[in-house]
Order: C-alpha cells, then sequence, then structure tokens
C-alpha cells in the first residue's frame, strides 16, 4: 500500500521531473550529496572480542580501516566477518545472548563508550545488508526518507535529500517517474541501491556491507560495485565478501579473516599475487574453502 | 579444510608440464643444431629448421591454455604468479627454438670445405655445451623451484658471455683470407645465438625467483652476475 500522503507529493514533484537532460543523471552523481570529497572518517577496533553466548566469535582483533577508502573482509564461512562488522555499528548487541568487548572508536570517539547514543551511532556507520530490503509497505521515496524522518529532518530539506540521494547511487534516471510506486517493485539490483541510498541519505561517515552483491546478478553487481568506487571519494567503506573477484575489484586494502581472528590485512593487490601468511594463500587460491 | 579446485590445479600442473617439456624439445634442437655445426651436416640443420614447428605449436598450444585458463579460472596469489611465468618462459622457448633455427641455417651458408679455426670451434663448443647445461638447469630450477639453482644461472651465463666476446676477438684477428674472414663472421653468428639462448635462460631463472619470492629482479644486473663478468 502507498502512503497517500506520499503519493501526492511524488505527484507534484514528477511534473516538474522529466526530459531528455535528465538522462544523463543515470550515473552516481555524489556532487549532489553535499558530502566533501575526502570527508570520510576513520574507524579503528582495538582489542575487539565478541560471544553469542558461550561462543567465541571474535577473538581480540585490532584493525584500523583507513578512511576514504574501501576495505574488503574475505575468509570462509563463520569466520567471524559479519560479526566484526556488525561489532563496528553496535548491531551485534541486538542478537540475544550475544555481546561484545573491546573498543571500536570512529575517528575519536569509542563507539562503546559510556552515554555513547547507539542510533547515533548506527547514523553514523550506516550499513547495507546481504539481501536488498526496503520497507515492503513503503512506497521507493519513503524507503530513503524513512531514515532522515527519524532523524527530524524537516520536509522542505526531505525532497531534496531524498533526491540527492537517489542521484548519488545512480538510480534517480530509473525511478525518477515513479517515486511513490512501492520499493518492493524494482528489480533486485535496482532494490540494493535503494537501500544504499536510504543508508546515505543519513549522510553517515562510514558505510558497511555485508555482503551486498550476493544476492544479484552480474550486471547488478558490477553497478553497486561501479558505485562502491565512486562513494569512498566521500565514506570510508567496508565490505564483507564472500567473492574474492569482487574484493580484488574494489577493495584497496583487503583483511583475511579466519576462525575469528585478523590473519593478514594488506593492500589488496598484494594479498591477490603475494600474500604473506601461507593461509591467506591457501585461502585465496582454493586450496581450502 | 578440504581442498578445493582440483579440475584448475590439474589444468595448472599440465600446462607446467608442456612448459617444461618444451625445455626438453629446446635442448634436443640445440643437440642437432651444435653436431650440425661441428660435422658440417647440412641434412641434420635441415631437420631442426623443419623440427621448428614442434615448438611453435607447443607455444601455442600453452599460449592458448593460459588465456584459458585466466578466463575461467581467475587465478590468484602462487597460482597467478605461476601462470605469469609459464607465459614468459614459453616465449622465452620459442626464442630459444629460433635460436637453434638460426644456428642450423648457417651451416650450409658456411661452406662445405671452409677454412676453419681451432681456438674458435674449441670456444662455440664450449658454448654449446654450457647453453646446454644452462637449459637443464633452467628447467630444473622450474620444476622443483629452486631459487639457489636459478641464482646460479646468471654466474654460469657470465662464462658464456666471455666466450662470446673471446670469439669476436679471435674472429677480428683470423686473418687477411676472405674465405677465413667469412667463416669467422658465421662462427661470431653462431656465437651469437648461443649467448641469447643463455640469456633466455637466466630469464626463466628470474621467473623461478618471482614465482617463489613474488620479487622479480634483473639477474643480469645483479652484484653476482657483474663480477663475475668483470672477473672474466
Amino acid at each position: 500500500m502507498i502512503p497517500p500522503d506520499t503519493n501526492t507529493e511524488e505527484q507534484t514533484e514528477m511534473s516538474t521531473a522529466g526530459g531528455p537532460s535528465e538522462q544523463a543523471q543515470d550515473a552516481p552523481d555524489l556532487s549532489a550529496l553535499g558530502v566533501k570529497e575526502g570527508a570520510g572518517h576513520a574507524i579503528k577496533v582495538a582489542g575487539l572480542h565478541a560471544y553469542y553466548g558461550s561462543q567465541h566469535a571474535i577473538k581480540g582483533i585490532d584493525i584500523s580501516f583507513p578512511a576514504n577508502e574501501a576495505t574488503a573482509i574475505i575468509g570462509p564461512s563463520g569466520c567471524g566477518k559479519s560479526t566484526m562488522v556488525r561489532c563496528i555499528n553496535r548491531m551485534h548487541e541486538e542478537i540475544p545472548g550475544a555481546r561484545a568487548e573491546g573498543e571500536v572508536t570512529l575517528d575519536d570517539v569509542n563507539v562503546y563508550g559510556e552515554g555513547v547514543d547507539v542510533t547515533t551511532v548506527r547514523r553514523m556507520i550506516g550499513m547495507v545488508f546481504q539481501k536488498p530490503n526496503p520497507f515492503p509497505t513503503m512506497s521507493i521515496f519513503d524507503n530513503v526518507a524513512a531514515g532522515l524522518r527519524l532523524s527530524g529532518t524537516k520536509s522542505d530539506n526531505l525532497r531534496e535529500r531524498v533526491h540527492r540521494a537517489l542521484r548519488a547511487v545512480g538510480l534517480w534516471g530509473e525511478v525518477k517517474n515513479r517515486l511513490g510506486e512501492p520499493g518492493t517493485g524494482l528489480s533486485g539490483g535496482q532494490q540494493q541501491r535503494l537501500c544504499i541510498a536510504r543508508t546515505i541519505a543519513v549522510e553517515p561517515e562510514v558505510i558497511l556491507m555485508d555482503e551486498p552483491c550476493s544476492a544479484l546478478d552480474p550486471i547488478a553487481t558490477l553497478k553497486v560495485e561501479e558505485l562502491i568506487d565512486e562513494l569512498k571519494s566521500r565514506y570510508t567503506i567496508v565490505i564483507v565478501t564472500h567473492n574474492m573477484q569482487q574484493a580484488a575489484r574494489v577493495a584497496d586494502s583487503t583483511v583475511f579473516m579466519l576462525d575469528g581472528e585478523v590473519i593478514e590485512h594488506a593492500p589488496t593487490k598484494d594479498v591477490f599475487t603475494n600474500p604473506r601468511d601461507e593461509r591467506t594463500e591457501r585461502y585465496v587460491t582454493g586450496k581450502f574453502g | 579444510m578440504q581442498e578445493t579446485r582440483h579440475q584448475f590445479r590439474e589444468d595448472l600442473k599440465g600446462l607446467e608440464r608442456q612448459v617444461l617439456g618444451g625445455l626438453d624439445l629446446v635442448i634436443q634442437q640445440l643437440d642437432r643444431a651444435l653436431e650440425a655445426v661441428s660435422y658440417q651436416d647440412v641434412e641434420l640443420a635441415a631437420m631442426v629448421v623443419a623440427d621448428d614447428d614442434r615448438i611453435d605449436g607447443r607455444y601455442l598450444e600453452v599460449h592458448q591454455g593460459i588465456l584459458s585458463l585466466l578466463a575461467r579460472q581467475a587465478p590468484v596469489a602462487g597460482d597467478l604468479r605461476i601462470v605469469a611465468a609459464l607465459l614468459h618462459v614459453i616465449r622465452c622457448i620459442e626464442r630459444m627454438g629460433d635460436q637453434c633455427v638460426n644456428i642450423a641455417k648457417l651451416v650450409p651458408l658456411s661452406g662445405y670445405e671452409s677454412p676453419k679455426d681451432k681456438d674458435i670451434l674449441d670456444s662455440i663448443e664450449r658454448m654449446g655445451q654450457l647453453a646446454r647445461s644452462q637449459l637443464s638447469q633452467a628447467k630444473d630450477s622450474l620444476g622443483t623451484r629452486n631459487v639457489e639453482l636459478a641464482q646460479d644461472l646468471a654466474r654460469q651465463d657470465a662464462e658464456i658471455n666471455r666466450l662470446n666476446r673471446a670469439i669476436f676477438k679471435r674472429a677480428v684477428e683470423i686473418g687477411d683470407e676472405l674465405d677465413m674472414r667469412e667463416w669467422g663472421m658465421f662462427m661470431i653468428l653462431v656465437a651469437r645465438c648461443l649467448e641469447r639462448i643463455g640469456d633466455n635462460t637466466v630469464d626463466i631463472a628470474e621467473q623461478v625467483v618471482f614465482v617463489v619470492t613474488g620479487l622479480f629482479r634483473e639477474m643480469a644486473d645483479s652484484p653476482t652476475a657483474s663480477e663475475a663478468a668483470r672477473s672474466a
């Protein structure tokens, strides 16, 4: 069901949108976001341990994610990749029985510090999930606006920021004439870019991506990968992926994890041509999986 | 953890076997080319020229196999280094095959009854032995990933280079007789071919070091090689 107020709003908007020049806006346009190049922030993880009940999933990780770089995390299933990124924006603690110890700092602020508001942490450290998860009852417009509304953005700014976010992910040309239609009516690749638009609409400082392309076809995957390349000029990106070629394509540096530990963190070129650790070599060459 | 990508591993091993076999083909061609020079055997020289097709065919097979492997299997890390090295080594093999052909083609040109110089012939024979030994060692170092054997090739190659210069010097001094000077020129060309084969074995050695260490370093410019060249 499309909320009537949004529909009305977008009907008005649609009458002013369109025209041949809009075709050029299919390409991601990050300049519209108002977020400056190089504005990403570094994340530091120190002595991080994570548990699911008594299961010790992350075993004392120390790692830095440099600002404005894409860092890929690879490793076999169950090695703790997703748990680690979910600790970065405190999503891990949402799971019953799960807990984390250690420090995660965004610049100099410990996100696990006393008095730190979890909602603020998650606004500053956005997350894109494996399966595109647009809100099923919401329109395309409202899906992007949802986070902004929660953060109290005024309606006159709202429309502008939604449009900017859709332009930034290269979706504007594809959806501008149907902003009032349900987000779930889009293709899988479009839905994932819609979710990325929702994430960046609230202007986070870091974007975490947990296997963002695993449910997408190759063309949609390439579009998301190109988008990641664009986004990193503005944001710090951490991407968990099972697809090693994807890590090789998009990441500046790559982290190899095994059994809850970081085995190697090096420039992606080195990890895929001359890894230092034999376990990394064995994993990336498919000698175990 | 269980080992995976069995087919890929088999394909990669198969390509390496083809490359190592290619080095054997060059050794055979070199042996026959040198024999043809020693005995002025024009028929044998013609066989060397004809059989170069086998080496060219091997080059094409390996080249195609590597392209297919890259496209289908996207090798990385140590596997990628091996694939890159095999592509380089098979090119060296093709070039060394061509050098054997060049030697063989000089046999009928140098004449049946041409005057000969013992110093030059001895040096050519020695260069041939060294080139053969280097080829064999290059094959062993690649097959066993032996960096020490590979590095030793740069040292050995200095001796081939020394003999090449000595042959040139001797050919200049060989006398005023036209036939003798012409024969000397042909021997300079034979020596040049053998020197190039030596260089190609050093190229292969560099690839072996790259496969094992991930680092590429030109051995021809290495201090060991330079010192050896100076002392020669």
